[in-house]
């Protein structure tokens, strides 16, 4: 009884650790997209602030790609776009995550109870 | 509490400390850009500048700085864009105020946290010295741990009580039983074969009261009314002792009697007390109470003056029988029938109060008078006083009637002493079965007797029953089966 219940709470128990790194991972890749955010933020404001005699190149790899400024802009409001979307799918992956650890947590917290119940019955036997 | 302090000053610490590096690296990049900015700045006003080039992380080699109007920005996220130092300077002012709103922003969480750390530091500060802030702690001791932490096991399903208890439970039952019915314990086969015996007692009456109801009809009447004489002959219940042992239930009564007499009214009254049991069984007591008016009248009218005092003074003698009745009752049969049957239960409350005799009176009255004009010998504690009315009544309305009334008197002094005990023992077992034909004289005498005569019947066919009493149910079977 105790030991069947054992290894459900230590099996629930790794789900939940699981469950948590996912949701540590997806916390800090919302972090890094914030971050990006900013950055592109910032970029996309001074680029704001050039005007079209500048040359803008886009680092690729080793090598500085020209670009022209407004298609940098361009690029970098999408990219800004594509930022703000992944932000908000993280944002509702987040929550998701959030809710179903915390049910987890219940349930972890119900067999534990359960489990020194089960540990406490012989020893009140005994 | 003591938990909630250290979480809330640990945690403040601890951002606080976060933040304080955050600041720290933000002053250090603020800096920076100040830096930049001079360089930015003074950078174009000169065509170029001798500098030491770094190669690589160790060397330098001496070099020449061109285009110093010519600046290649990060913009971030790998952009880079060509711009003169006036655009970047432009750009790096831009940064500062970024960086300095960062630095705000770092600044404001750090107040914040400053705050609660205080706080809580106050708040330890405050209920530490002693002022008028006080920090309610509870203490949890160990014993309540220990208790708290005793694991409370429900039964499993299939888990039985444990035996001791039902053990004593059962005993206690049985302890119950036994003593209602001799005062000590008895087994269940004890209790069975006892009742067998009475039983077995109760048919050998029967059949004797049967002989001598046959023989003694018309005599009950005088016997009942005999009492007088029972009282009077004393004597006479030391040789009635012969139907006292068919009547006897109870043993244990002759013993604890001195006087015949006595011995005898105690036989009698088992016997109509158990018949009022009965009686008051069948019927509810309110219903009795009202009858109970109606006979004191129905005497009135129909007795003489004189014989009410009689009466009076009967209830008397009556009273001092009851007394002792009573006591010897206590140990005897009485007991058990209280206990076996729950008419029994209610005789004995009857018994308590006759010291008192009103509410027996209320109570046997009906029922008595009825005995009475039947069985006469009522003597039973309990309806001593209408009994006896009753029996005067009917004894004046014999001698009035002087149906019998002479002959009668004339057996009684030939035989005094044996028809009046017998008569006595008589009366009470003699009442039950035949009562019709003596019923009917009873009728012509004594008006008020009618209405009484139907029931009298149920209830002599009650009568016979109660002194099998342990089982009624069977009783009333056996006595239907018996009339029948």
């Amino acid at each position: 009884m105790a030991e069947a219940i054992q290894r459900k709470l230590q099996s629930e128990l790794e789900k939940y650790q699981q469950m948590q790194k996912d949701v540590n991972k997806s916390m800090s890749a919302r972090q890094k997209l914030e971050a990006q955010l900013t950055e592109n933020n910032i970029v996309k404001e001074e680029l704001d602030l050039l005007d079209s005699q500048n040359t803008v190149y886009k680092l690729i790899g080793p090598v500085l790609v020209k670009q022209e400024l407004d298609e940098a802009k361009a690029t970098v409001t999408k990219r800004l776009e594509y930022i703000n979307g992944e932000i908000q799918r993280h944002e509702t992956l987040l929550k998701d995550l959030e809710r179903k650890s915390e049910q987890h947590r219940e349930i972890l917290a119900s067999l534990q109870q359960e489990y020194q119940r089960a540990q406490g019955i012989p020893a009140g036997k005994v | 509490m003591c938990y909630e302090m250290t979480d809330a000053c640990h945690c403040p610490k601890q951002v606080m400390k976060d933040c304080n590096d955050q600041l720290m690296h933000w002053k250090k990049v603020e800096k920076d850009y100040e830096s930049l900015q001079e360089r930015l700045i003074t950078l174009p006003d000169k065509l170029s500048y001798d500098v030491m080039v770094p190669f690589g992380p160790l060397a330098f080699s001496p070099g020449k700085l061109v285009h110093t109007n010519e600046v290649m920005v990060l913009l971030g996220d790998n952009w880079f864009a060509k711009c003169s130092a006036k655009q970047a300077e432009a750009l790096v002012a831009h940064r500062q105020k970024l960086v300095k709103k960062k630095l705000d922003d770092l600044h404001k969480v750090m107040k914040s946290f400053r705050d609660k750390a205080e706080f809580t530091a106050d708040l330890e500060k405050i209920t530490d010295t002693a002022g008028d802030f006080v920090d309610i702690r509870e203490v949890l001791s160990k014993d309540e741990e220990v208790t708290k932490g005793k694991p409370r096991v429900a039964h499993k399903p299939n888990s039985k009580p444990k035996e001791e208890y039902v053990l004593q439970l059962k005993e206690e039952q049985w302890e119950g039983e036994g003593g209602a019915s001799q005062g000590g314990v008895l087994s269940e086969t004890e209790l069975w074969a006892r009742l067998d015996e009475l039983e077995r007692l109760e048919e050998e009456q029967d059949e004797r009261d049967r002989l001598d109801s046959t023989d003694t009809n018309g005599e009950d009447t005088t016997s009942s009314s005999s009492e007088e004489e029972k009282e009077t002959e004393t004597g006479s219940a030391v040789e009635v002792n012969g139907h006292r042992q068919c009547e006897d239930m109870s043993p244990a009564s002759y013993a604890g009697r001195v006087n015949g007499v006595t011995g005898l009214a105690l036989d009698g009254q088992d016997k109509d007390e158990e018949y009022e049991d009965e009686e008051e069984f069948s019927s509810l007591p309110t219903i009795y109470f009202s009858h109970t008016t109606e006979p004191k009248k129905v005497r009135i009218n129909t007795g003489k003056n004189t014989t009410l005092k009689f009466s009076e003074r009967k209830e008397q003698k009556d009273a001092k029988r009851k007394k002792k009745s009573v006591k010897c009752n206590g140990h005897t049969l009485h007991e058990h029938h209280k206990i076996t049957t729950p008419a029994d239960i209610y005789r004995v409350f009857v018994d308590v109060v006759n010291g008192e005799p009103v509410p027996r009176k209320s109570i046997l009255k009906s029922r008595s008078r009825e005995n009475s004009v039947c069985s006469d010998t009522s003597e039973s504690s309990t309806a001593d006083f209408e009994e006896r009315r009753a029996l005067y009544g009917h004894e004046e309305g014999a001698h009035s009637a002087a149906s019998n009334g002479v002959t009668e008197d004339g057996r009684h002094a030939a035989i005094s002493l044996y028809p009046n005990g017998r008569v006595e023992a008589f009366s009470g077992t003699v009442v039950e079965k035949d009562p019709l034909p003596v019923l009917i004289p009873h009728l012509t005498i004594t008006p008020p007797a009618l209405p009484t005569i139907p029931e009298r019947k149920q209830e002599e066919v009650g009568s016979e029953t109660p002194q099998e009493v342990p089982k009624r149910v069977s009783k009333f079977k056996a006595a239907r089966l018996q009339q029948k």
